[in-house]
């Protein structure tokens, strides 16, 4: 859990400063990238310094300018930071009312605003950049563009990690705009005035490569739980089943492929990227460029939804080598080619699944294998795996003594960072084998369910996706209601699923319904939206998308051979109850819509077909 | 090669290489960044800009073919500081998340409301199927058409 929840005590001018003209500025060291944070940070600054939003500015990721922080991921971002910018913009408004300056620690006993005061938090509010996008105003990283700026492009070797043996540039050197070809170790690319001009020259670059055998992350097992006596307990349940799920690996597949541009000068380098993890990139990038860390700055620019993917460096470090060695600044623009076959995904996974009930239909065993891949980029972590690639391994029900068992695998695929980690395949294993030990013990799902729930808070999801679904009805001749939800970071979510099953065979989402419970809510509306995403992108990972790979390289690398879904197939309605428990903590919404949607979608199809869906 | 772009309402002298496409010459030659590049061979929508009217893939369209044409991207649309109803919509309804594709989607819809202004459901769809949204506000989109819609009746 290491530098999740720890921190120093905080300082509230690293939080909260006053400019000149009266613009509150709160500074935070996560990345927007879509999930609207900037919004809601702003919102809960506004409110305790009891200023108009307009006037509240909010700085994301800047090196130079916010404390540390880990990175955005694991929909954290609002559970670990508003609390911190609430208790500083209180205290910040204290000082201010004192007529004093803002700084010093943050005391404990600082006055928050009451709740009941609050003019912004808990109320919809359009995203603050809204009106840039709209009127294409909005830069993103592609569109960083200073003075003197050359465009890169890189060489790719025909499998990672294979070694440049010999490099002839004849050619591309004598390429229109062509500004220098560089070679860093097995690094090469090209920098030229133009991107289509660096691209034409990268191509023209003659590599021999070495290439040898590659197998990422090694093999881990993990024993996440185990109870005594599971096997005898699991012999002798009244009614036993086992079942396995198999996920195939899928992309991050961002609309804008990976970009960056560098700005590297002697002593210093200004990166420009659409990274999640600022720091981390500073600490690379100082490390690849030989350079103090503080000589580094990193900021971030808005780049397209990555939900994860943005988690690995890629163009910012190329971007940087290319402008160390071409003296000027220099915009590296993926290919869409390039985003499908280099960035990392989410691994397959394959899911065995033993349980036995007993006489009054009660699980009273559970015998669970995730067999899957590493998670992150950083390759196998003992310490960590459970939290990533085991994510959500262990059911949110009563199961009875139970053994969990992860194991990790190596997988020739480059496997990293993916919206909710592995929580959606185990979750998509759970939630269909919860519905067929329903079905096998002639239970209604729902109440099988709930026969197994003691929280409350998981308890008041399914039942108003339930109500919300009118579930119990009968939607009609091929089609069908699926159920599933999970709790993800201490966001409860349950979804209901209608399908209709075409007689070709092709599934088709007609509505979603979803109930969800984030504890306290900043923008009930920014929650709904990123509620529904989260659905329609889960819903395209379950019906339409598979990343075949041999030998570590992908196949299909265009959107004609990796389909997503399109506004056809968007289900016709998708309907999201923010429920949260504002007695609560506020939790993360970013990644739990994703989570049980190929559950639900599994289950209704079902429900419509009485086939069992256990391969994605 | 030297051209001349007629680019929201105005003339643009631009020096490219031969077979430049009109997505590179707006970003990089124009600085009209606001059209995204997303593929660079016409399947994600993202680059989609108003040819006389019509919305095309620009990465699809090199700059001699659009030389002479009236070509309006999505910085060209808003008369000042006034919106148009559809951009109004998408940020009423919040139809947006990272906005990277909202600007192909703004104007496939803007030339569907002119050819249709009341459009059904399934003619919404059909018209904005050639924008990939990976974050997911397909169904919040076409109620920011539906609503740009009502309003321009």
């Amino acid at each position: 859990m290491s530098g999740w929840g720890e921190r120093a005590p905080e300082r509230v001018e690293q939080r909260i400063r006053v400019e000149p003209d009266g613009t509150i500025v709160a500074l935070s060291g996560k990345i927007e990238f879509g999930q609207g944070i900037r919004t809601a940070f702003a919102q809960l600054v506004a409110d305790e310094m009891g200023v108009a939003i307009e006037r509240v500015r909010v700085v994301l990721g800047d090196t130079d300018q916010v404390p540390w922080d880990m990175g955005t991921f694991g929909s954290r971002s609002v559970a670990q930071e508003a609390p911190v910018l609430r208790r500083a913009a209180a205290f910040a408004r204290e000082l201010l009312a004192r007529g004093a300056k803002i700084e010093g620690v943050v005391p404990n006993d600082v006055r928050l605003l009451p709740d009941s005061e609050r003019r912004y938090v808990g109320k919809p509010m359009p995203r603050l950049e809204a009106r840039d996008i709209v009127t294409g105003r909005a830069t993103y990283v592609a569109d960083v563009r200073p003075p003197n700026m050359a465009h890169g492009a890189v060489v790719r070797p025909p499998t990672r990690g294979a070694k440049a043996r010999s490099v002839d540039d004849t050619a591309a050197r004598a390429m229109p705009g062509v500004v220098a070809v560089v070679r860093q170790g097995d690094f090469v690319g090209v920098v030229a005035e133009r991107a289509e001009q660096a691209r034409a020259a990268a191509d023209a670059i003659e590599v021999e490569w070495t290439t040898a055998p590659i197998g990422q992350g090694g093999a881990l097992e993990l024993s996440m739980r185990d109870d005594k006596d599971v096997d005898a307990a699991l012999a002798k349940g009244r009614t036993r089943l086992e079942a396995a799920y198999t996920l195939p690996p899928i992309s991050n597949a961002p609309i804008g492929p990976s970009a960056a541009v560098a700005d590297v000068r002697a002593d210093r380098a200004t990166i420009y990227a659409g990274t999640q993890r600022p720091f981390g990139l500073r600490e690379q990038v100082a490390e690849v460029l030989g350079l103090d860390e503080k000589s580094v700055r990193v900021l971030p620019q808005m780049p397209s939804g990555t939900y994860g993917r943005n988690s690995s460096a890629d163009a910012p470090v190329e971007a940087a080598i290319l402008s160390k060695h071409a003296g000027r600044p220099v915009n590296v623009q993926w290919t869409r080619a390039e985003e499908f076959a280099y960035a990392p995904n989410r691994p397959a996974a394959y899911l065995e699944i033993a349980a036995a009930l007993d006489e009054h239909g009660r699980i009273a065993a559970w015998r669970y294998d995730e067999h899957t891949n590493v998670h992150t980029g950083g390759g196998i972590d003992p310490s960590f795996a459970a939290m990533t690639s085991g994510r959500n391994a262990i059911p949110h029900y009563r199961i009875g003594k139970a053994r969990v068992t992860l194991h990790v695998e190596p997988t020739p695929l480059r496997t990293a960072s993916f919206r909710s980690l592995a929580a959606a395949e185990n979750i998509f294993a759970i939630e269909s084998f919860m519905d067929e030990l329903a079905h096998a013990s002639g239970q209604e799902p729902l109440a099988f369910r709930l026969a197994h729930v003691d929280d409350p808070r998981l308890r008041r999801v399914y039942e108003r996706a339930a109500e919300m679904s009118r579930w119990g009805r009968a939607p009609g001749a091929r089609r069908g209601l699926g159920l599933a939800g999970t709790i993800y970071h201490g966001t409860y979510i349950a979804e209901v699923a209608e399908v209709e099953v075409e007689p070709s065979g092709r599934v088709r989402v007609i509505g979603v319904w979803a109930a969800v419970d984030p504890g306290q809510t900043l923008n009930p509306d920014g929650v709904r939206n990123q509620i529904e995403g989260g659905i329609q992108q889960s819903a395209s990972w379950t019906l339409f998308e598979e990343l075949r790979h041999r030998d570590g390289r992908v196949a299909n690398t265009g959107w004609d051979t990796y389909p997503i879904a399109t506004f056809r197939d968007a289900p016709r309605t998708i309907e999201v109850d923010v429920i949260g428990d504002a007695t609560k903590p506020p939790s993360g919404v970013g990644e739990p819509g994703a989570v049980a949607i190929s559950g639900a979608i599994g289950n209704a199809v079902f429900a419509a077909t009485g086939v069992r869906v256990r391969q994605l | 090669m030297k051209a001349t772009l007629r680019v929201n309402g105005a003339s643009h002298a631009v020096d490219v290489p031969p077979r430049t496409t009109l997505l590179t010459a707006l970003r990089d030659d124009l600085g009209l960044t606001g059209t995204r590049f997303g593929c660079g061979v016409g399947q994600c929508g993202a680059c989609y800009v108003l040819v006389d009217g019509r919305a095309v893939a620009s990465c699809l369209m090199t700059v001699d073919a659009a030389a002479g044409a009236e070509v309006t991207t999505i910085e060209g649309l808003a008369r000042g500081d006034v919106l148009t109803p559809l951009q109004e919509a998408f940020i009423a309804t919040d139809a947006m998340q990272c906005g990277y594709c909202t600007s192909g989607m703004i104007i496939s819809a803007t030339a569907l409301l002119a050819a249709d202004p009341r459009p059904s459901e399934d003619a919404i769809r059909d018209a904005l199927a050639a924008h990939l949204c990976r974050c997911g506000v397909y169904v919040r989109a076409v109620d920011a058409v539906k609503r740009a819609a009502g309003a321009a009746r």
